[in-house]
């Protein structure tokens, strides 16, 4: 019993790695925390959403072209809003990230309705059992894919040479600036990988549970949970936050009652700012 | 300050208090509840420019001493039968000390940090009340009805949110002229060295919390009051958050006037809109919001003020200044 619920933890869990992937990319290196990212979550999710229901595309296939929209979103808002107001004091990039929140939720509620919808996968149901734990296919195939993309991100940032003029210019705008580096594109690239992110995260999220256009505002705050839970600026910290928040969570929740999800992540939030700051496998100064 | 500007300033305060006066004499009803919601949204403007304007520390959650007010005085009154008079200054007290006991903590962080930490503390109180029995968890809370005509109640409201409002301002106004707001502005434009200056600078962020989440707890206790039934939803809704901050920048974050003129102009743009556009008011709110943000960073004030002037130019330079 205890070991299923872990077990589920640990599955919600990676999907939870995924939708703070984004954001701590962005925070780390823009110093945007980016209030609107469950919204753009949300925006992948309905992606997924119609890419079933009008043209039968699995979810798993059409996580492809979800991440490809999300990213021009996101490289978009990023080259022609954000970076007009990116060198301000931080709670003017904080109520614009609020300002692009609103507004597409609220598009989204005008558009689509404030409906719940559902994307119903023919393998939605089925699952297999290793002794006593029951594993749905469709939980673990989106936390395989949570830590694909996770990996892929890995890669993009050590390997290639956008992430490394991503690195540098989180570590010295002006330094990045002076060795060539487009800074205004860099901005624009980063944020469309890390709004990427949460189209795949929204996608997933699609096949696991119902989904509706008011949906972001909790995952924003679950993402900062996760981000700042692993540690700010470290490589694997969404990972182990996303793992830790999602186990703490089905435990809480299996003790306490499920009316008490949202106030164990809360506390948690709160706590480990005040205790442990710099997340768990951050460096202390 | 050029002359223009204290001149402007001073013609605005009278039109201010004169329309203060004069509105809910010539008006109806809806109209004296549409202005008594924009001094709400005042007060907490104002409280917030306290902590966030003053001091520098961007507060994303004092939308929880609304609450914690509403909340006081919900309770206080239906379960103890305590009188209205008693359980509203109760409030402020009541979210005042909040402000102290989760200041001390949160108010170590900085930036973003303090905004996510008091983000998640309103977030934290809205699940923690609604699954406490104490305050009837998510299905709300009545208050008890008050005993005064329709009118007279319209009155009571406006006028006791004006006096709110009013000591917000002259409170304000007072400490900004003691050490204890200039410790704040120190505070705000370089921490460590205010703090190597000899101002105590914890005390200082703890008391401006506390006074941000007196008036706004007092406010809190007056909407319960008025609208005699309040949910954990409405009530500890992060989008009032938004709107006290939206409010404050709009209107100039650093100046007393500021917020009241941001509450104003925000609220009668919303109103105007839900008239216009039902279903997709807030889709324009949001539009605002981000219009407002990248063209009048620094709010109305600074275009009263007079320093620079108004204009295309004006805006286009906002953008120059912080873009990459």
């Amino acid at each position: 019993m205890l070991l299923q619920i872990i077990i589920n933890g640990i599955l919600k869990g990676g999907l939870y790695a995924l939708m703070a992937l984004g954001m701590s990319l962005i925070w780390g290196v823009m110093d945007i925390i980016n209030i609107a990212h469950g919204a753009f979550i949300m925006l992948g999710a309905y992606c997924t959403y119609w890419f079933f229901s009008l043209l039968g595309i699995d979810p798993f296939i059409s996580l492809f072209l979800s991440v490809a929209i999300l990213f021009v979103i996101g490289y978009a808002i990023q080259r022609y809003l954000i970076n007009l107001v990116i060198r301000a004091t931080i709670f003017i990039t904080l109520i614009l990230a609020f300002g692009i929140e609103i507004f597409i939720s609220n598009l989204a509620l005008v558009m689509w309705s404030a409906n719940v919808r559902m994307v119903q996968v023919p393998y939605g149901a089925s699952n297999f059992s290793i002794g006593s734990v029951t594993i749905p296919y469709a939980r673990l195939g989106a936390f395989i894919i949570a830590l694909i993309i996770a990996g892929i991100f890995y890669y993009i940032l050590n390997k290639t040479r956008l992430g490394r003029s991503i690195r540098a210019t989180s570590q010295d705008l002006d330094a990045a600036r002076l060795v060539g580096v487009d800074v205004a594109k860099t901005y624009s690239f980063t944020f469309g990988l890390g709004v990427g992110a949460a189209g795949a995260a929204g996608t997933l999220w699609a096949v696991l549970f119902p989904i509706n256009p008011m949906m972001g505002g909790v995952l924003t705050l679950k993402s900062f949970v996760v981000v700042i839970l692993g540690g700010l600026g470290t490589m694997f910290g969404p990972i182990v936050g996303g793992l830790t928040l999602g186990v703490a969570e089905a435990l809480g929740t299996n003790w306490f009652g499920a009316t008490y999800e949202n106030l164990i992540s809360f506390t948690i939030l709160v706590l480990v700012l005040i205790f442990l700051p710099k997340g768990i496998l951050g460096k202390s100064e | 300050m050029t002359e223009r500007g204290a001149v402007t300033k001073k013609v605005i305060l009278g039109i201010l208090i004169i329309a203060g006066v004069a509105i809910p004499f010539l008006t109806g009803n809806f109209i004296i509840r549409f202005f008594t919601d924009t001094l709400m949204f005042a007060i907490l403007a104002s409280s917030w420019n306290i902590i966030g304007g003053y001091t520098g520390y961007a507060s994303f959650g004092n939308v929880v001493f609304l609450g914690i007010g509403a909340y006081v005085s919900a309770v206080l009154m239906q379960k103890g039968g305590v009188p209205f008079w008693i359980a509203f200054p109760a409030s402020g007290l009541g979210a005042a000390i909040f402000a102290i006991l989760i200041g001390m903590p949160v108010l170590r962080l900085k930036g973003h940090y303090f905004a996510i930490a008091t983000l998640g503390v309103a977030e934290a109180m809205k699940a923690l009340v609604d699954n406490l029995d104490i305050t009837e968890g998510n299905s709300g809370i009545y208050l008890p009805m008050m005993k005064l005509s329709v009118k007279g109640q319209y009155l009571f409201f406006y006028f006791m949110m004006m006096g709110v409002l009013v000591l917000t301002f002259l409170v304000t106004a007072f400490i900004l002229k003691k050490k204890l707001g200039y410790g704040l502005i120190a505070i705000r434009e370089d921490e460590e060295a205010a703090g190597s200056l000899g101002v105590n600078t914890t005390l200082y962020k703890i008391t401006s919390f506390a006074l941000s989440g007196f008036f706004s707890g007092l406010a809190g206790s007056l909407y319960a009051y008025q609208q005699g039934f309040i949910k954990p939803d409405a009530v500890f809704d992060v989008g009032v958050t938004v709107k006290m901050i939206v409010m404050a920048v709009f209107g100039g974050i650093g100046s007393i006037l500021g917020p009241l003129l941001g509450a104003l102009s925000i609220e009668v743009i919303s109103e105007v809109l839900t008239n216009y556009f039902l279903v997709a008011h807030t889709l324009f709110f949001g539009a605002i919001v981000i219009l407002a943000i990248v063209f009048t960073p620094k709010g109305i004030m600074d275009i009263i003020s007079g320093r620079r002037k108004f204009g295309i130019n004006y805006l286009l330079q906002n953008i120059r200044d912080h873009r990459i």
